[in-house]
C-alpha cells in the first residue's frame, strides 16, 4: 500500500502549473489536498508520474462575479460551513456540505479535488449537477467551461483532458423567491452517501415555479430528474405531491445491486429521500413566502 | 491470600503508560529500525483456490537496484502445525509461502527483499505466478457437501472436525416439553482490526548465535518456542520482544508463519528483515472471526420454564487452522459456553468447524461467545415472545440463583450477580420500556429495548487446555519482582500488555502487597529476555491471574521484609504491617523502620539480617486458571430508534450491569468495558467481511469494511456488582473481553423488540433494518 514511483513538481504560479500539466499530459495530475488522489495512489489504482502540486496558487475564494457565485477550485471544505453566499442563495449546498467527511478531509480536501475525483455519491458532484454549475477548466491552450451534468461521464471519469485542471465552479444566482434542500444517508457519519437527493425550487404564489432534483446513488454518477422537475411545476408548496414523487423517480431508476446495499433498497431508500427532500424544500419555501 | 486491607487495589488511578501512548513517545513495531535492513513484501495469492503452475521472478533481473526474492520452494517443510489431537480432526498443514497450491486470496505465495519498503513493493509486482484454478469451496454447504473435492490431500470432505457434548436426559426433556422452539441464528465473518497492524522485525548475530525477533505480539514466549522447534534453535538463544503492541484483541494471540519466516529469512540473507503488514494485508490475511451459524431446539415446559437444549453449530473456518488454539477452538467454545446462565438439566450441541477458500477464522474479542450469546439471547427472547412472557420475566424463571452452580456439561460456576444484575437492568431500563411500547403504534419511527444477560467463563486454566487437547496445552501467568537496594520495585511481568493498563494495575496489587505506592512500582514486560515464561495476554486472564502472580511474587518478598523488621525491631513477623513505606509493630505504630531500609539492609548490609537468611528480595510465582475457570457475569442493554422509512437505527443508549469480582482499578474496567462493547457495536451493526462466491474479498478497505466511528457511539452506562471469587488470589474474574460479547444479542433484541419480529443473522445495517420493517411498511 505504497504509492508507485512519481516526480513532485510545485507548480509556482497557474501558468506553471499549466505547462507542466501539458507537458505530462496523461502522466500528470494536480494534487491539492490529497484526500481522494493519495489513497488512491497508496492502493496503485492511480499512478501519475508527475504530481504538480497546486497548494500554493491563488485558486481559493467564494466570491459573486457578475450573475455567479464563483468557487475557486483551491476552496477548502471548511470554507463553505460560514459562507454569507452559499447560505443566502445556495441552501441546498450548505445542507450537503454538512455530510462531507470529518474534520481532516474537510480541513484539506478541496472542491476542486472533489469535483475531479467524481466518486459517484460524493456530495460536491451532486451539488454542481444539481445548480446547473459551470465547471472551468483551464490548460495552456485557453479556459473551458463544461456544464456539471455533462461533466461526470461515470464513476471516477471525468471530461477534463490531459493537460487541463479545474480552476474554478460557478454556480448561477438563483432568483430571490428560491430555496432548496439536500439529503443524504450513509452507514455512518461522514461516509460517502448510500443516496443522496438534492432539491431546488423557484416558487411564487404559493405555487412551485421551476424545480430541479439531483439524484446520487442511482447510476454512477449523480443524475438529474426530469421526469420529477417537471412534475413538481405549478403543485402547491402546501402539498407538493412529494410521496408520488419519490414513486414516480425510484420507478425510473435502476440503481446497483451490490455488497453495500441491495437495489431494492436503494430504491426505497432514494423514494423515501425524494419525499423528504421535497417536503423540506417545499417547508423553507413557505417560511420565505 | 487476599490483601488485608487494599489501599490501591479498587483505586481509580490514571494509568502511568498513557503518559508514553499518548505523547507519541511510544515505540511501536515500526519504529524499530535496524542498520542494514531489507524490507519484506509479500506477493499473495489472487485466486482463492488454485494449483501453481509456475512462479516467473525473471523480471527482477532487470532492476537497479538487489532484490531477494523466495517461494515456497525454498521453505519447503517449514509450516504451522495446529493440531487438535483427536481422531475427529483432518490433519493439515499451513505451508510459510505456499507448496503447490492456493487456498485463500491473500495467501502468501513468494516474499520479495530489497533495501527500501517501495522497492519492495514496486519488485512485487513484477513477480507472476501462473495459477491453474481450481474449484471454489465457498459456503458452509459446499463445505458439507461430499461431492465437493477436499482442499487437502487425503482428507475425506471438507469438515475439519465434528463431535459432540451433552449432558442429561434431552429424549426426556423433548418428551415433557410443551413447547418445542426451533431457531437459526447467524453471526457474520468480521475481521479483528486492532489500530495498528501486525509487523515483524528479525535480526541473527552470529556472535552470540542469537536471534532477536520484533513483532507485534501477545504472547512473545510462544512465539520464541515455535521458532525454537520449527528451526531447531535453542530457546535459550531466541529473544522474542513485543514493543508498544497497538491494539491486540486476539488477532495478534495467535503465532503466524510470518513470525518464523522472517526470523528464518534474517539467518537465511545474513541481514535484519523487516515486515510491516498493511491494512489491506490485515483485513484479508491476518485472522478473520465469527461466521457460525446455529440451530437451537429448546424444550420448555408449559409454565416457562427451560427443560433442554439441542445446538447444531458450525463454523465456517476458512483454509487453515490457526496455533495454538485451532480450527477445533471456535465451534468447541460454542458448544461449551451455551448453557450459558440459565438453569436446565438436559443438553446436547453438535459442533463442527468446516473448510472453505477463505482466511483462517482465529481469535478475536469474546471468542465464539459473542456468536454464541447472540444466539441463546436471540432464543430467549424468541421463547419469551412465543410464550407470551416478558423477557425479563423468562430469564428471571429460568436463571441459576444458587452457587457454586453445577452445569449441565459438569462445568462448575462460582458465585455471580446474574438474578440481580437482570433486576436492577429493568429497573433502569422502565422508562424505555414504555416509551417502547408506546411507539408500537407507529409506522415510521419505532423504539425498542433489547438486553443480553450472559457469563463468561475467564482465567481458563490448565485443566481446561489439557480437556482442549489444542497445542496451546497451559494456562498460568508468572512474574517476578524484585526489590531494589534503594526500595523500588520491578515486576517481570509474563503477561504483555497491549492497552490493558497492566503497567498501572499490577503496580498497584505490588503496592498493596509490599506497603509501598504503585509509584515505585516499575512493570517490565513483553520480552522474553526478562520476563519469565508464560503463555501471553488473551483470554480475560491479565487481572485475575497475572494480578494473582504478582500479589502471591510480592507476598513473598513481604514475608520476608516482615522477618527482617520483625528481628530489627524485636517483634515477631506476623505482628509486622507494611505500609505507607514503613514496617511498623501493629500494636505500636511508633516503633518502625522503613522499607526501602530493610531493602537496603537486604542487599547492601547484610550482616544486620537475622541468621542464615539469603541475601535478596526477589520472588517468582506464577498463578494458574481454576479448574473450570471464573466466572464473569453481565447484563448488556440497548435502547434503539428505527427510521421505519429508511431502515436508519439510531443507537441511543447502551446500559452494561458488569460483575468482575474484585476490581483492581475501576477506570481501566471501565475502559475495558466500553471498549469492548465499541467493538460488539460494530459486530452488531457493521463490520461484515464478504467475500463474493469465487471467495473474492469485497471488503478490503476501511471504506468498504466499515468500523463503528465515535458519532454512531452513545455514552456507554457502566454500572458495576463486585461478587469477588474464592478462586484466584485477589478475587478478580477475568473482564477483557466481556464489553464485546454482549451488545450484537442486545441490539438484535432491541430491533427485534421495536420492530415486533425474530431477527436471525448480524450485521443490522441499515440495509438489513430496512428489510426486516417491510411488514410495517407494508400494512401502513
Amino acid at each position: 500500500m505504497r504509492p508507485a514511483s512519481f516526480e513532485y513538481h510545485r507548480a509556482t504560479s497557474l501558468d506553471h502549473a499549466l505547462e507542466l500539466l501539458h507537458e505530462f499530459g496523461e502522466e500528470g495530475r494536480p494534487i491539492a489536498g490529497g484526500q481522494s488522489l493519495v489513497p488512491m495512489m497508496n492502493f496503485r489504482l492511480a499512478r501519475p508520474g508527475h504530481l504538480v502540486d497546486i497548494n500554493r496558487l491563488p485558486l481559493g475564494g467564494i466570491e459573486i462575479d457578475g450573475q455567479v457565485l464563483r468557487i475557486g477550485a483551491l476552496t477548502r471544505h471548511e470554507a463553505y460551513f460560514n459562507d454569507p453566499l452559499i447560505a443566502r442563495h445556495f441552501p441546498a449546498f450548505l445542507d450537503a456540505v454538512h455530510y462531507i467527511g470529518h474534520p481532516t478531509i474537510r480541513r484539506n480536501g478541496s472542491i476542486g479535488g472533489s469535483i475531479s475525483h467524481a466518486d459517484p455519491t460524493a456530495e460536491l458532484p451532486a451539488v454542481a449537477v444539481l445548480h446547473d454549475a459551470d465547471i472551468v477548466v483551464r490548460s495552456v491552450q485557453g479556459t473551458r467551461k463544461i456544464k456539471a451534468v455533462e461533466f461526470f461521464l461515470s464513476a471516477y471519469v471525468t471530461a477534463i483532458e490531459p493537460g487541463e485542471m479545474v480552476v474554478a465552479l460557478e454556480f448561477p444566482l438563483p432568483p430571490s423567491a428560491s430555496t432548496g434542500s439536500f439529503i443524504e444517508q450513509s452507514e455512518r457519519s461522514g461516509d460517502f452517501g448510500t443516496a443522496s437527493i438534492g432539491i431546488t425550487l423557484q416558487f411564487a404564489g404559493g405555487k412551485i415555479g421551476k424545480a430541479a432534483m439531483v439524484c446520487s446513488g442511482a447510476d454512477l454518477f449523480p443524475i438529474r430528474a426530469p421526469e420529477i422537475e417537471e412534475f413538481l411545476v405549478g403543485k402547491a408548496l402546501a402539498d407538493p405531491g412529494a410521496a408520488e414523487a419519490g414513486r414516480i423517480f425510484a420507478a425510473s431508476i435502476d440503481p446497483v445491486d451490490d455488497h453495500i446495499a441491495s437495489a431494492d433498497y436503494r430504491r426505497g431508500l432514494i423514494a423515501e429521500l425524494t419525499r423528504r427532500a421535497i417536503e423540506a424544500a417545499c417547508t423553507r419555501a413557505l417560511d420565505k413566502s | 491470600m487476599k490483601a488485608e486491607r487494599p489501599k490501591f487495589i479498587g483505586a481509580r488511578i490514571q494509568r502511568f503508560e498513557d503518559t508514553r501512548l499518548l505523547s507519541g513517545t511510544a515505540r511501536y513495531i515500526d519504529d524499530i529500525v535496524l542498520p542494514n535492513m531489507l524490507h519484506l513484501n509479500f506477493l499473495r495469492a489472487e485466486t482463492a483456490h488454485a494449483t501453481i503452475l509456475d512462479i516467473d521472478t525473471s523480471a527482477l533481473a532487470d532492476l537497479d537496484f538487489p532484490t531477494w526474492v523466495f517461494t515456497g520452494k525454498d521453505t519447503a517443510g517449514l509450516s504451522m502445525k495446529a493440531h487438535q489431537d483427536v481422531p475427529e480432526m483432518q490433519y493439515s498443514e499451513q505451508p510459510f509461502l505456499a507448496e503447490g497450491k492456493v487456498r485463500f486470496v491473500g495467501e502468501p505465495v513468494a516474499v520479495i527483499l530489497a533495501e527500501d519498503p517501495y522497492k519492495a513493493e514496486d519488485a512485487a509486482e513484477l513477480v507472476f505466478v501462473d495459477y491453474d484454478p481450481l474449484p471454489v469451496v465457498g459456503t458452509m454447504e459446499q463445505a458439507r457437501d461430499p461431492e465437493m473435492p477436499p482442499l487437502f490431500d487425503g482428507w475425506k470432505g471438507n469438515v475439519i472436525v465434528e463431535r459432540q457434548m451433552k449432558g442429561g436426559d434431552l429424549a426426556a426433556a423433548r418428551a415433557a416439553a410443551a413447547h418445542i422452539i426451533t431457531r437459526t441464528y447467524r453471526t457474520q465473518r468480521q475481521a479483528g482490526v486492532p489500530m495498528e497492524g501486525r509487523g515483524v522485525v528479525a535480526h541473527y548475530n552470529p556472535a552470540d548465535r542469537v536471534l532477536t525477533v520484533w513483532s507485534s505480539t501477545q504472547m512473545p514466549h510462544l512465539v520464541r518456542t515455535y521458532i525454537s522447534e520449527e528451526l531447531g534453535l535453542p530457546e535459550s538463544r531466541i529473544r522474542v520482544v513485543a514493543p508498544d503492541v497497538g491494539g491486540g484483541f486476539g488477532v495478534k494471540g495467535q503465532v503466524y508463519a510470518d513470525e518464523i519466516l522472517i526470523a528464518w529469512l534474517a539467518m537465511k540473507t545474513g541481514r535484519p528483515v523487516k515486515w510491516i503488514e498493511d491494512r489491506r494485508e490485515h483485513l484479508i490475511a491476518s485472522i478473520h472471526a465469527r461466521d457460525h451459524e446455529h440451530t437451537l431446539e429448546a424444550y420448555v415446559s408449559a409454565d416457562g420454564r427451560l427443560l433442554g437444549l439441542k445446538a447444531d453449530i458450525t463454523v465456517d473456518n476458512g483454509a487453515y487452522s490457526t496455533y495454538p488454539f485451532t480450527s477445533a477452538g471456535e465451534p468447541g467454545m460454542v458448544g461449551k459456553v451455551l448453557p450459558g446462565p440459565y438453569d436446565f438439566q438436559a443438553y446436547e450441541a453438535t459442533f463442527r468447524a468446516v473448510a472453505t477458500n477463505k482466511c483462517a477464522i482465529g481469535t478475536y474479542r469474546g471468542v465464539a461467545r459473542p456468536s454464541a450469546v447472540f444466539s441463546q439471547e436471540r432464543l430467549m427472547d424468541d421463547i419469551a415472545a412465543e410464550l407470551g412472557i416478558d423477557p425479563f420475566e423468562f430469564r428471571l424463571k429460568n436463571i441459576i440463583r444458587q452457587f457454586p452452580y453445577k452445569n449441565v456439561l459438569g462445568f462448575t460456576y462460582d458465585e455471580g450477580s446474574y438474578a440481580q444484575s437482570l433486576e436492577q437492568m429493568r429497573e433502569l431500563l422502565a422508562e424505555d420500556i414504555a416509551e417502547a411500547e408506546v411507539s408500537k403504534s407507529s409506522a415510521t419511527r419505532r423504539v425498542g429495548v433489547g438486553i443480553a444477560c450472559f457469563i463468561e467463563q475467564t482465567a481458563h486454566g490448565t485443566p481446561d487446555f489439557t480437556r482442549r487437547r489444542t497445542p496451546i496445552e497451559t494456562g498460568y501467568i508468572a512474574a517476578r519482582v524484585d526489590m531494589s537496594p534503594d526500595g523500588e520495585i520491578t515486576i517481570d511481568l509474563g503477561l504483555q500488555s497491549h492497552g490493558q493498563g497492566l503497567e498501572t494495575t499490577m503496580a498497584q496489587v505490588a503496592a498493596d502487597a509490599l506497603g509501598m505506592k504503585p509509584e515505585n512500582v516499575y512493570v517490565r514486560h513483553g520480552d522474553t529476555m526478562t520476563t519469565p515464561y508464560s503463555v501471553g495476554t488473551w483470554g480475560s486472564r491479565g487481572g485475575a491471574l497475572g494480578g494473582g502472580a504478582v500479589h502471591i511474587a510480592a507476598t513473598r518478598i513481604a514475608d520476608k521484609l516482615r522477618t527482617i523488621a520483625a528481628h530489627l525491631l524485636q517483634s515477631k513477623p506476623d505482628q509486622i504491617d507494611l505500609v505507607d513505606g514503613r514496617a511498623q509493630v501493629r500494636d505500636n505504630p511508633g516503633s518502625f523502620i522503613e522499607i526501602k531500609k530493610i531493602a537496603r539492609i537486604a542487599q547492601r548490609n547484610v550482616e544486620q539480617m537475622p541468621d542464615g537468611m539469603t541475601p535478596g528480595l526477589e520472588a517468582h510465582a506464577s498463578c494458574d486458571g481454576p479448574r473450570d475457570g471464573t466466572y464473569a457475569n453481565a447484563v448488556h442493554a440497548a435502547v434503539v430508534e428505527i427510521d421505519i422509512l429508511t431502515g436508519k437505527t439510531k443507537l441511543r443508549r447502551f446500559v452494561v450491569i458488569e460483575d468482575c469480582g474484585t476490581m483492581l482499578n475501576p477506570l481501566v474496567v471501565d475502559g475495558q468495558v466500553r471498549g469492548g462493547v465499541v467493538q460488539g457495536i460494530g459486530s452488531a451493526m457493521l463490520e461484515h467481511f464478504i467475500y463474493d462466491s469465487e471467495c473474492q474479498p469485497l471488503t478490503t478497505n476501511f471504506a468498504d469494511y466499515l468500523m463503528p466511528l465515535a458519532p454512531e457511539i452513545p455514552n456507554i452506562e457502566v454500572h458495576h456488582i463486585e461478587t469477588p471469587t474464592p478462586l484466584t488470589p485477589l478475587g478478580a474474574k477475568g473482564l477483557g473481553e466481556g464489553g464485546a460479547i454482549g451488545p450484537a444479542a442486545a441490539i438484535a433484541n432491541a430491533v427485534g423488540n421495536a420492530l415486533g419480529t425474530g431477527v436471525a443473522e448480524t450485521p443490522l445495517n441499515t440495509n438489513a433494518v430496512w428489510k426486516l420493517s417491510q411488514h410495517i411498511r407494508e400494512t401502513a
